[in-house]
């Protein structure tokens, strides 16, 4: 069996408003885990619980009920948050601070110094391609900018899990496909990789697992191809067929009882793999 | 038909990483990373232009043409000047601490530092210490600035009075010396060393305060009138007792009330030992060490009230 990098085990929020006896419940008797080394997505609308729960899991909020374990640790231990690695929405570094300071400045709170961490920081702005903004102040970053040296701040003491919360949100495409490829660099480099969206494409991409929350429940969980295989149906790319071999094919299909052809046209690119093709094609004409 | 499903590329057989380094349960570095983190953003933030505003107030004092003797001069030279660095200590104390918790926390950083293995006390511990480091130095700056204003002043009344007293004729030797010593009684003394002391132990209570404030208030701004007004009513601490306590006409309640303030809010009137200083008073060294040590123990109080607040806080 392999170990367990998250175990949220009947986990309820509670949240009381104000001093009276009202309350909202973000999290309702949740449970979930999440393998070492695959990468997970937890999925749902705005205010499902989504942050809630990885707050949870940091140590940052406790837990009404239920637990959050990390590596068999409890979620509050600090010695859990040593094997964690976290990128927060829109995340907000120190602006005064350069890219190599920020990363220094994180380094040295995992317990990092001297060559290893000069050689740590050189790494990871070379895996973010941020080297020629390394000594750059945060203030003057892009938003995709911001988005990679904060994974680069994430992965500093090299923590063996790292959670994501809406790693692409407000990125263009050219970055957030970035961050995709970085994400499945990580699950290469044997990384586990929690991670939180509500843009499901994304999710789609890189997820091994996938688990769908609503008002603070999770509906459904399991493998990509658990959730979204449609067991009766066959897809069949043809190239290069003729309008007679295709005619053929449909009198075949409906010659034979209980099969029909349900959808028929061409295989399209997506909008972003099209803006990717275009920009790439452009920057490689660039004088 | 809908061929593009991206599906992602089978898992690489690759061994999930191994456990990370082992985690002190406290630290000393961590506190110092955060607190010279803490004096880096406040050097960023500009903070140090205040000092620009302190040296005009002791160039202009020092230049002042008043009618009055070489030592009513020196007097008052270093009564506003010290007067302002002590302003200026507590003020920026209150301000700088005010901006820098809420900030982390409207800005999230605080959320990255604390997913660190970095402990809320460090966290708090760090803050405080960047705040006093930086208050720290610039009282120190301030002291130089206006060490350098008496110093010259001091030179220039001296050699006149000197100039003068022996031009006349009429004064003998002793008068002289007698008089360049009234002087130097009001110029540079090591003892004003101690003065600034008193004034960076009142900002360091000021600071703990205000660092206590901003683990629960919504606001700096709030942050910054509340401290402030505590920081008003520390100083009427012996006034209020002597009226509220000590008339017997007053009801429990009141009596109660100004006990508990008195307990609540530290008596910095206390921490005014330095005007004496100033003024040319001999230095009590066992004051001194007194007052060190009741410094210590507000920031150990106050430090322990915020963590108290601070470590349950959910963000």
């Amino acid at each position: 069996m392999s170990e367990l990098a998250v175990e949220v085990k009947n986990l309820t929020k509670v949240f009381h408003i104000g001093l009276g006896k009202d309350y909202v419940v973000a999290i309702d008797n949740l449970s979930f885990e999440v393998k070492a080394g695959e990468v997970y997505g937890l999925i749902g609308p705005n205010g499902s619980g989504k942050s809630t729960t990885m707050k949870v899991v940091l140590g940052l909020m406790a837990a009404s009920k239920g637990y959050a374990k990390v590596f068999g640790l409890d979620s509050g231990d600090i010695r859990a948050r040593n094997e964690i690695g976290f990128l927060p929405e829109n995340p907000y570094f120190y602006k005064h601070l350069s890219g190599a300071e920020t990363l220094r400045f994180y380094g040295k709170l995992c317990g990092m110094k001297g060559a290893e961490l000069k050689a740590r920081i050189a790494e990871l702005l070379k895996l973010v391609d941020l080297e020629g903004a390394a000594d750059r102040r945060l203030g003057g970053y892009s938003k995709g900018m911001l988005q990679r040296i904060g994974l680069a701040q994430s992965l500093i003491q090299n923590p063996r899990l790292v959670i994501l919360d809406e790693p692409t949100a407000g990125v263009d495409p050219l970055g957030s496909r970035q961050i995709r490829d970085l994400i499945l660099k990580l699950r290469d480099g044997g990384y586990t990789v929690f991670l939180c969206s509500h843009l499901l494409e994304q999710v789609q991409e890189v997820c091994d697992r996938v688990g769908i929350i609503f008002r603070g429940r999770m509906r459904r969980e399991g493998t990509l191809n658990e959730l979204i295989a449609v067991d009766d149906q066959t897809t069949m790319t043809l190239e290069g067929a003729s309008p007679e071999l295709l005619d053929e094919i449909r009198k075949l299909v409906h010659s034979k009882e209980g099969s029909r052809i349900v959808a028929e046209g061409h295989p399209r690119t997506s909008l972003e793999q099209l803006f990717i093709q275009i920009t790439d094609h452009h920057q490689e004409d660039a004088p | 038909m809908n061929t593009d499903i991206d599906l992602p590329p089978e898992s690489s057989p690759v061994a999930p990483r191994a456990a990370g380094r082992a985690v002190r349960l406290f630290s000393l570095s961590r506190v110092w990373t955060i607190a010279t983190s803490t004096v880096t953003q406040l050097v960023r933030m500009k903070t140090f232009y205040f000092l620009l505003a302190f040296a005009l107030i002791v160039v202009a004092v020092g230049n002042l043409n008043i009618p009055a003797t070489p030592v009513q001069e020196l007097s008052m030279i270093k009564k506003v000047s010290f007067g302002a660095m002590d302003l200026f200590g507590w003020l920026f104390a209150i301000v700088a601490t005010a901006l820098l918790i809420p900030r982390d926390l409207e800005d999230r950083t605080l959320y990255t530092i604390l997913s660190k293995p970095v402990r809320r006390i460090e966290y708090l511990l760090g803050k405080l210490c960047g705040v006093l480091l930086v208050v720290g130095t610039s009282l120190l700056a301030m002291f130089v600035l206006c060490s350098i204003m008496i110093y010259s002043r001091e030179s220039i009344f001296a050699y006149a009075e000197m100039d003068s007293m022996a031009r006349s004729g009429s004064y003998t030797e002793h008068e002289v010396l007698e008089q360049l010593a009234l002087i130097h009684q009001q110029g540079l003394r090591p003892e004003l060393a101690i003065a600034v002391l008193a004034s960076f132990f009142k900002a360091s209570v000021v600071a703990a305060v205000t660092m206590f404030l901003s683990t629960f208030a919504s606001s700096s701004l709030f942050t910054i009138i509340v401290s402030i007004l505590l920081f008003l009513i520390g100083h009427a601490h012996t006034m209020a007792s002597n009226f509220w306590l000590d008339e017997s006409g007053n009801s429990i309640f009141i009596q109660m009330l100004v006990k508990v303030i008195k307990i609540l809010i530290p008596n910095y009137q206390l921490f005014s030992f330095s005007e004496g200083i100033v003024q040319g008073q001999a230095v009590i060294g066992s004051l001194v060490w007194q007052m060190g040590g009741l410094t210590a123990g507000y920031l150990a109080v106050f430090l322990l009230l915020s963590l108290l607040v601070f470590v349950d806080k959910e963000f």
